[in-house]
């Protein structure tokens, strides 16, 4: 929580309307983060991202009005009345991911609905991009299909795919198929441990090929909900061979990347009234001049 | 609410003169057999003027699907199709055509309601086939012939590959000769084909008449489209996919001159006057991959949207009689080759390449868009490699998103808005650098 007259003199808020989640960050006018939300409830759930915006200006204690711009991001970014503009997962991931990382120079955002590898200039600009193909292989959705045909949860299914020494292969990466491709290994008697084993290394090779259109530069940083799956990310490591950097919160960088746009408009707007008021000020007349009636003309012609 | 004010693409008045050649040829097409004219069915390639010499009517399979779809009447014939066991994954085209085909040989089934433009097609009399770059053609026409129970005659002009083998490069070199005297062959052998077809000796005069025709179509167009290296353009891809039906099945149609011209004269106008494609022109975009038919009104007003102007296109700028000044009228066949042969489907990766860098630089291009067609992938193959060599080479930035030529069913609009926001948002960063 953070007062309204420190000073950081104003807030502005990035909320991430996710296929699976909704996202808020609210930083204030030094760009430090003062609160943040994540709230699950289903597919681009406009609830789940009201309770998330709702929980951000409560942990910050401040309202909406407090708020001087918000910009929203995620698949349902253009559904969010609040917001002053909207802007792309793309901008807004490497955006985000620069501001916690400054030296980073490739994000791999699993999401999801889908994935996607964005070069990041040092300004946190979007050098390049590719993202999956239009269906759901290789995303947060496979995964939890999987997890679900395997009748584990998914915030287990990383820490359980460590133990596993098996190659076990799964081939496709249509969801649908994989699914049946699953339940044939189940049948077959391969243990669970080891089916999510072969799951990671599926999506990291998927993983690979798209970074591989990109081109992987280090350091490397993985954003979204899929980082923090810790079988996901040890296989992607193997399978890139890097190191990657996964931060505190990678389901928040799109939102803080939305916020931090949010202060550049913000930022802008305020310039720009500034500078307008100046503008005013000099071709306002003297005090003594005040009560001419050449101003109360004005007045009067206004009111 | 962040909503972008809707700016729509200023698309060309003349492209409607368009409108009443197609309606024309079509009147004739679905007539010919009531006034005694033998139909052929061609895929592939423009070789209208082949059949047109000969007084005999031809139906361009791509251009029937993309009229249907055009009209919003593709999902009957390909459902059909798909019953009778052509996978969905298959040739969109051949699915739409092959579904009315069947629509014409089996009558319609009580289950579906096809609208009229899907079952007017005539049955065929003969099939030439003549496809660049795609294995599929050849099995399409192999399946109509069998819809119409194996008694189709049908020619097949086999168009190889311009690889780029020993040093040929684009129009020149060993390969690119011999491939053309290859082709010309083929084509002596396809009069011949047309003879008895039509029982009658062929008509040289009217074809090379014909062909001298297409040839002046031809260059209207790339003169016309090059007057789109302009900035603002006053036209853009999205009207040049619409002035496909000249060059395409359309070619030496009586009127096709007149529509050119017209279209030419108001390009030209409208750089006089200062009119563009798009009310604000901010980047300039390649549209790599073929056309998407029933999203291609969408597609013009979603870049006008973003203040993008799509001024180039492999589809529209790299086929189509796009090299008319190869063609001598008095001796057509050489020219008809080198245009077949050379055109976007049939060129190697490496000539591919540097045709595309070439229409990057004249036409100034910021970003790339490339369309994979889920049903055409001959036409995708090279995407991700000549999205990371002219990324490399030249610095153009790129995105890709998946759809289809006549099948709406691969689009999932999100997903193309994303894709295309992103790469606006990364060219408004790389101009603001």
């Amino acid at each position: 929580m953070t007062s309204k007259t420190d000073g950081s003199s104003f807030f502005t808020m990035g909320v991430d309307s996710g296929s699976l989640t909704g996202k808020a960050v609210i930083i204030d006018g030094n760009k430090q983060i003062v609160s943040h939300s994540v709230k699950q409830l289903g597919f681009v759930s406009q609830k789940a991202v009201t309770m998330a915006i709702d929980e951000a200006l409560d942990k910050a204690g401040l309202g909406l009005d407090d708020i001087a711009f918000t910009v929203s991001t995620g698949y349902g970014r253009k559904r969010l009345e609040i917001a002053g503009k909207n802007l792309t997962e793309i901008s807004c991931h490497a955006k985000g991911a620069n501001y916690l990382y400054p030296e980073v120079k490739t994000v791999i955002d699993i999401g999801g609905q889908d994935s996607k590898v964005i070069a990041v200039d040092p300004s946190g600009n979007v050098k390049n991009f590719a993202m999956n193909d239009k269906c759901a292989a290789g995303t947060g959705q496979f995964l939890e299909v999987l997890a679900r045909a395997l009748d584990v949860e998914l915030t287990e299914i990383g820490e359980l795919s460590m133990q596993s020494d098996a190659d076990i292969k799964i081939s496709s990466m249509c969801t649908t198929f994989a699914e049946s491709e699953v339940i044939s290994l189940v049948a077959e008697g391969h243990s669970t441990i080891d089916i999510l084993s072969g799951m990671h290394k599926a999506i990291s090779g998927r993983m690979k090929g798209l970074v591989g259109r990109v081109g992987m530069q280090k350091p490397v940083m993985m954003t979204g909900g899929g980082a923090k799956n810790i079988g996901l990310v040890h296989a992607l490591e193997k399978s890139l061979g890097v190191s990657i950097f996964i931060p505190s919160e990678p389901q928040i960088v799109g939102a803080l990347g939305a916020a931090l746009f949010a202060n550049d408009f913000a930022t802008g707007i305020r310039k720009k009234v500034e500078e307008e008021q100046d503008l005013d000020k000099s071709r306002a007349p003297a005090k003594d001049c005040a009560s001419c009636s050449i101003q109360n003309y004005q007045l009067n012609k206004t009111t | 609410m962040a909503v972008q004010e809707a700016k729509r693409a200023n698309r060309l008045k003349s492209g409607k003169l368009v409108n009443k050649l197609v309606n024309e040829y079509w009147e004739d097409l679905i007539n010919a057999k009531k006034t005694g004219k033998k139909v052929i069915y061609t895929t592939g390639l423009p070789i209208g003027p082949f059949m047109a010499a000969q007084d005999l009517a031809w139906i361009h399979g791509e251009g029937y699907g993309a009229r249907v779809a055009a009209r919003h009447e593709e999902k009957e014939p390909q459902t059909f199709a798909e019953n009778r066991g052509f996978n969905r994954e298959l040739c969109s085209y051949a699915r739409t055509q092959m579904g009315c085909a069947m629509f014409a040989e089996f009558g319609v089934p009580d289950d579906l309601m096809p609208g009229p433009i899907a079952t007017e097609i005539p049955a065929p009399d003969a099939i030439v086939t003549c496809y660049p770059g795609c294995s599929t053609g050849p099995q399409w026409d192999w399946a109509i012939e069998r819809v119409f129970g194996k008694k189709i005659p049908w020619f097949n002009v086999v168009i190889p590959y311009h690889m780029g083998r020993n040093g040929s490069t684009y129009m020149k070199g060993e390969e690119f000769e011999e491939n053309v005297k290859y082709v010309e062959r083929q084509f002596e052998d396809l009069i011949k084909f047309l003879e008895v077809i039509s029982g009658k000796p062929y008509n040289w005069d009217k074809f090379q008449e014909l062909m001298g025709v297409t040839k002046k179509v031809g260059q209207l167009r790339m003169e016309a489209m090059e007057l789109c290296k302009a900035k603002p353009a006053p036209a853009s891809f999205f009207d040049w996919s619409i002035q496909i039906a000249p060059v395409n099945y359309l070619t030496a149609w009586p009127g096709t001159i007149e529509a050119m011209e017209a279209v030419k004269a108001e390009v030209q106008e409208r750089l006089d006057n200062g009119v563009s494609a798009v009310p604000t022109e901010k980047y300039r975009i390649f549209w790599e991959g073929i056309m998407n038919w029933n999203k291609l009104g969408w597609m013009a007003d979603k870049f006008a949207s973003y203040d993008a102007t799509v001024v180039a296109g492999r589809y529209t700028h790299m086929a189509f009689w796009h090299e008319p000044d190869s063609i001598d009228p008095e001796h057509p066949l050489r020219g008809i080759a080198i245009n077949h042969l050379e055109c976007q489907l049939n060129l190697g990766y490496p000539i591919t390449e540097e045709r595309m860098m070439t229409l990057s630089k004249e036409y100034s291009i910021d970003g790339i868009v490339f369309h994979g067609a889920r049903t055409c992938r001959s036409f995708s193959r090279s995407h991700f490699l000549l999205a990371e060599n002219l990324n490399k080479k030249m610095g153009i930035q790129s995105t890709s998103f998946e759809g289809d030529m006549v099948d709406d069913s691969f689009y999932k609009e999100e997903l193309v808005n994303t894709r295309i926001e992103a790469l606006i948002e990364s060219l408004e960063a790389q101009k603001s650098r």
